[in-house]
């Protein structure tokens, strides 16, 4: 009975109703005494109770009781860590504050997220496997090919690089923790409460406008566009908050010795995206606000009738969605530089330039944003300087490609799965990023944009790019995390059959582009129909190749050989504690007295961690 | 063990890129070039093709060439060299894709300034003003003064210029010819120009490329069964000839629909 007291999930299934019904009721009751009618306006009603019940939730779980109880006066423990740490499975389903919990939290909520967006993709490529419409309705094709793209973005590939982080950060820094912990259990539990509303929308007529959202056509749609303006403000709101929280773990909480240029290439890249974060989101917050605004409160930011401006919303939008394809892969890039100087045994080659093109990057990103609006009809003269910024952006990037071979030449390359992985990444991402810079040039992006060639190039870089680098960075940390290995035949496996497959599946969409299919189209003219077989076959074994995966982590997570602290011989902090890491991290608070990537040097050493006796330290649970 | 060089490695790259490039440039499948603009855009394209074909190949052979030459045998205990970095080559690698780009903004600079000339120049030509709707598209000839029916087929001259005004008045479309290579937004609350000069006879795609509602996927003349008519790329003859009937027609219909309000008033 107290179960349903106690900050758990259990109290979130009373709370969360309760906030939601309160609200209805002060709502119904405010709209009653002013005379508004109808009284029961359904979409009012239903915006009130999912804004009150993802509060009511965050408080069922337990992410301001610390607070509450410091507001009423109530007794609180400064040495109180109850809440940090893992000490049985149900740990992970609470509120914790344990960087390492709430990564593990972040890494396999977002997973799940990950395959629901992918069975999304499955139901659609069984429709567009044939010419004709056999599978769906043109609304719930639209509205599942919204959903896929909504889910991958806002609730796998940005925050599972946010789960990736905050598991390997502060340990790569030699800090105890995040610097707010509190705050990072909450931009957590944001997470479900967006996926909730944003997969909710079904019931509602699910937001069928594309993940962009643009007006005019979001204020046709149902209510379920509401959802999506609502889900993604949480997503924005979790991932803020995190980059926050990186921003100032990494600047204020590193451990003495570690000078900038000392810190790993993963928190360089993290220090670059946490600041793309903290700048660009409230842009697309903002953008659908006002568009929330305009469906549930009559205001005409973009509504043409009410003098609003439809291109104002691309502006804002891609302001944020721009440097938002950075996000997702600016942390893939740093981990990419771990995984491949760890397994290749050597330096990597021009860390300076490295960590500066992250820099780079972060800052061009945001000039970049309207060479997504090449034929919106936007000013004319805003073409050239985009187009040449967007071109700009290719330097920076070639130099880590051209650096991750110059690591690798000359290395004794450890062929495990997590190096595949990056190696893999190398080949496909390369190919993105060619297909990028022609599509920064304006006449040719005008011929073709908004055709599949547009989804080939994005789908290289974000399936080719990020998602290979998640991949990657699962199987290097996995021993960390797991203290046990995973089984590198079936990694190997796993490897092989998600690169080819991924190839199949996107490389002709490069060919039915140009041939002239635009995207987002349920149904195609003949000529594609064995094209589009392939694909959808294509695409139905990279989907099953992900069940390798997941049995690989879960099986080897329980039954894998032990893995011992340090499996892969890393140099960076994490490796140099136990597997998986004592709940407080180190026993005492390591000193850096090299950089991160000394390999080749006889003995040499990024960081000691001094050995404290455990009586005093303060670990008192 | 032998060193190896890296140089020649570079060369074989460029020599493997260039063989990749051909294959791609010859397996392209572009759709016919029908507009004066076309043939540039292609070029740009092959000219795309050759330099991503030649970067792929020296990145992909020295990827293998390491894995092949630098991989771990079994119980391998080795350590890599301690090399932090080669300044001069880091330049040259940051050098070469500056010029590259900078090609490319040229060769992007030179086809959209030709584009952007040849629309300047094309204040004479065939004015049609285009509505997108959901879910078709809706032509009217300003100089002739025409206004077709909804979704009746555009029909133009070929090697004359034409200017579309693009308007919407629900949701964003887009009006995609791709033998044209030219597309345009018809956003709601706003007019878009673009223009092009057809330089072949024939019927063409017309594509609406952006999602604009349940429709979307039918508003593609590609489709079999679709009701969007293709757009009709005819002589000057012929053309002449089609603009006299419409406006036989316009005159016939206004008529009739004037004697039926004559008919209207008088009962």
């Amino acid at each position: 009975m107290t179960a349903v007291l106690k900050p758990t999930l259990a109290r979130c299934l009373w709370v969360a109703p309760a906030f939601a019904a309160l609200a209805i009721l002060i709502t119904v009751a405010a709209r009653s005494i002013f005379g508004m009618t109808p009284v029961l306006q359904e979409s009012t009603l239903l915006t009130v109770a999912y804004i009150a019940g993802g509060i009511g939730f965050i408080v069922g779980i337990g992410g301001f009781d610390y607070w509450f109880t410091w507001m009423r006066g109530g007794e609180l423990d400064p040495n109180d860590h109850s809440q940090h740490g893992a000490h049985s499975w149900g740990d992970y389903f609470k509120f914790n504050t344990d960087h390492k919990v709430i990564g593990i939290q972040y890494i396999v909520f977002t997973f799940i997220m990950f395959l629901v967006g992918g069975m999304f993709a499955e139901v659609f490529r069984s429709e567009l496997a044939t010419p004709g419409q056999q599978v769906l309705t043109d609304q719930q094709y639209s509205g599942l090919i919204s959903q896929h793209g909504v889910i991958m973005i806002f609730v796998f590939m940005v925050p599972v690089f946010a789960g990736i982080g905050n598991y390997v950060i502060p340990l790569m820094i030699g800090a105890a923790d995040m610097a707010f912990p509190r705050l990072n259990a909450v931009s957590f539990w944001l997470l479900p409460v967006a996926a909730f509303t944003l997969l909710s929308s079904f019931m509602f007529g699910s937001f069928d406008g594309g993940w962009t959202g643009y007006p005019t056509l979001s204020e046709q749609s149902g209510y379920g566009m509401t959802l999506y303006q609502l889900g993604v403000q949480l997503a924005g709101a979790s991932s803020i908050a995190t980059a926050v929280n990186f921003l100032v773990t990494i600047i204020a909480m590193r451990a003495p010795g570690m000078t900038l240029f000392r810190m790993p290439l993963l928190v360089w890249a993290n220090l670059a995206t946490s600041a793309l974060v903290v700048a660009a989101t409230p842009f697309i917050a903002g953008a659908q606000f006002m568009a929330m605004f305009d469906r549930e409160m009559g205001t005409h930011f973009f509504t043409i009738a009410g003098g609003g401006d439809t291109l104002v919303y691309q502006h804002i939008f891609w302001f944020y969605s721009h440097p938002a394809v950075y996000i997702m892969i600016l942390p893939g890039f740093g981990i990419i530089s771990e995984v491949i100087a760890t397994h290749a045994r050597k330096p990597v080659f021009g860390y300076r330039a490295v960590a500066f093109s992250s820099a780079g990057i972060a800052i061009l990103g945001f000039a970049v944003w309207a060479h997504h609006m090449f034929a919106s009809g936007m000013e004319p003269w805003l073409r050239v300087p985009i187009m040449l910024s967007t071109l700009l952006i290719a330097i920076p990037t070639g130099i880590k490609i051209f650096s991750w071979l110059g690591t690798m030449w000359g290395g004794v390359l450890r062929m495990t799965t997590a190096n595949l992985f990056a190696i893999g990444f190398i080949f496909t991402f390369v190919i993105g990023g060619l297909s990028g810079v022609m599509l920064a040039v304006v006449p040719f992006d005008v011929s073709i944009t908004n055709s599949y060639f547009i989804v080939a190039h994005f789908h290289y870089v974000l399936f080719g790019g990020s998602i290979m680098t998640i991949y990657a960075g699962f199987y290097h940390w996995f021993p960390k995390v797991t203290g046990r290995m995973y089984n590198e035949v079936v990694g190997r496996w796993h490897f092989w059959i998600t690169f080819v497959a991924m190839n199949i599946t996107f490389f002709p969409m490069h060919y039915q582009g140009l041939v002239g299919m635009p995207r987002r189209v349920a149904d195609y003219a003949p000529e594609f129909a064995w094209s589009n077989m392939v694909i959808s076959l294509a695409a139905f074994v990279l989907g099953a190749s992900t069940l390798i995966f997941v049995y690989n982590m879960i099986h080897s997570a329980r039954h894998g050989k032990k893995a011992g602290a340090n499996p892969w011989g890393g140099l960076t902090l994490e490796w140099l504690l136990s597997s998986p890491p004592p709940i407080f991290n180190f026993p005492a608070t390591p000193r850096v007295i090299g950089g991160p990537y000394r390999y080749g040097e006889e003995g040499a050493k990024h960081a000691i961690v001094p050995e404290v006796e455990p009586a005093t330290v303060e670990t008192t649970v | 063990m032998k060193t190896i060089k890296v140089l020649p490695l570079a060369l074989l790259g460029t020599v493997v890129g260039i063989v990749i490039s051909v294959i791609l440039i010859f397996t392209r499948t572009l759709p016919v070039q029908a507009s004066a603009e076309a043939n540039d855009i292609d070029n740009l394209y092959i000219f795309f093709l050759g330099f991503s074909g030649i970067i792929f190949g020296i990145v992909v052979l020295f990827l293998l060439v390491a894995v092949y030459r630098f991989r771990a045998r079994p119980n391998d205990e080795r350590e890599g060299d301690n090399v932090h970095g080669i300044t001069w080559l880091e330049v040259v690698w940051t050098v070469i894709p500056f010029v590259i780009v900078v090609l490319c903004a040229i060769g992007g600079l030179i086809v959209l300034r030709s584009g952007d000339v040849e629309a300047q120049a094309r204040t004479k030509g065939q004015q049609i003003h285009v509505l997108g709707y959901q879910f078709g598209w809706k032509y009217a000839y300003l100089n002739q003064g025409i206004d077709l029916k909804d979704q009746q087929t555009l029909v133009l001259p070929v090697n004359e210029p034409v200017i579309f005004e693009l308007e919407s008045n629900d949701v964003i479309h887009s009006f995609w010819v791709p033998a044209w290579r030219m597309q345009m937004n018809a956003t709601p609350g706003q007019v878009n120009e673009i223009s092009t000069t057809p330089t072949k006879i024939g019927s063409f795609e017309i594509v609406c490329a952006y999602l604009c509602g349940v429709g979307h996927t039918n508003m593609n003349s590609a489709l079999p069964g679709s009701i969007i008519p293709k757009v009709q790329v005819v002589s000057k003859s012929d053309f002449d000839a089609w603009i006299e009937q419409q406006k036989a027609e316009a005159a016939k219909a206004a008529e009739s629909s004037s004697a039926e309000t004559t008919t209207g008033s008088a009962g």
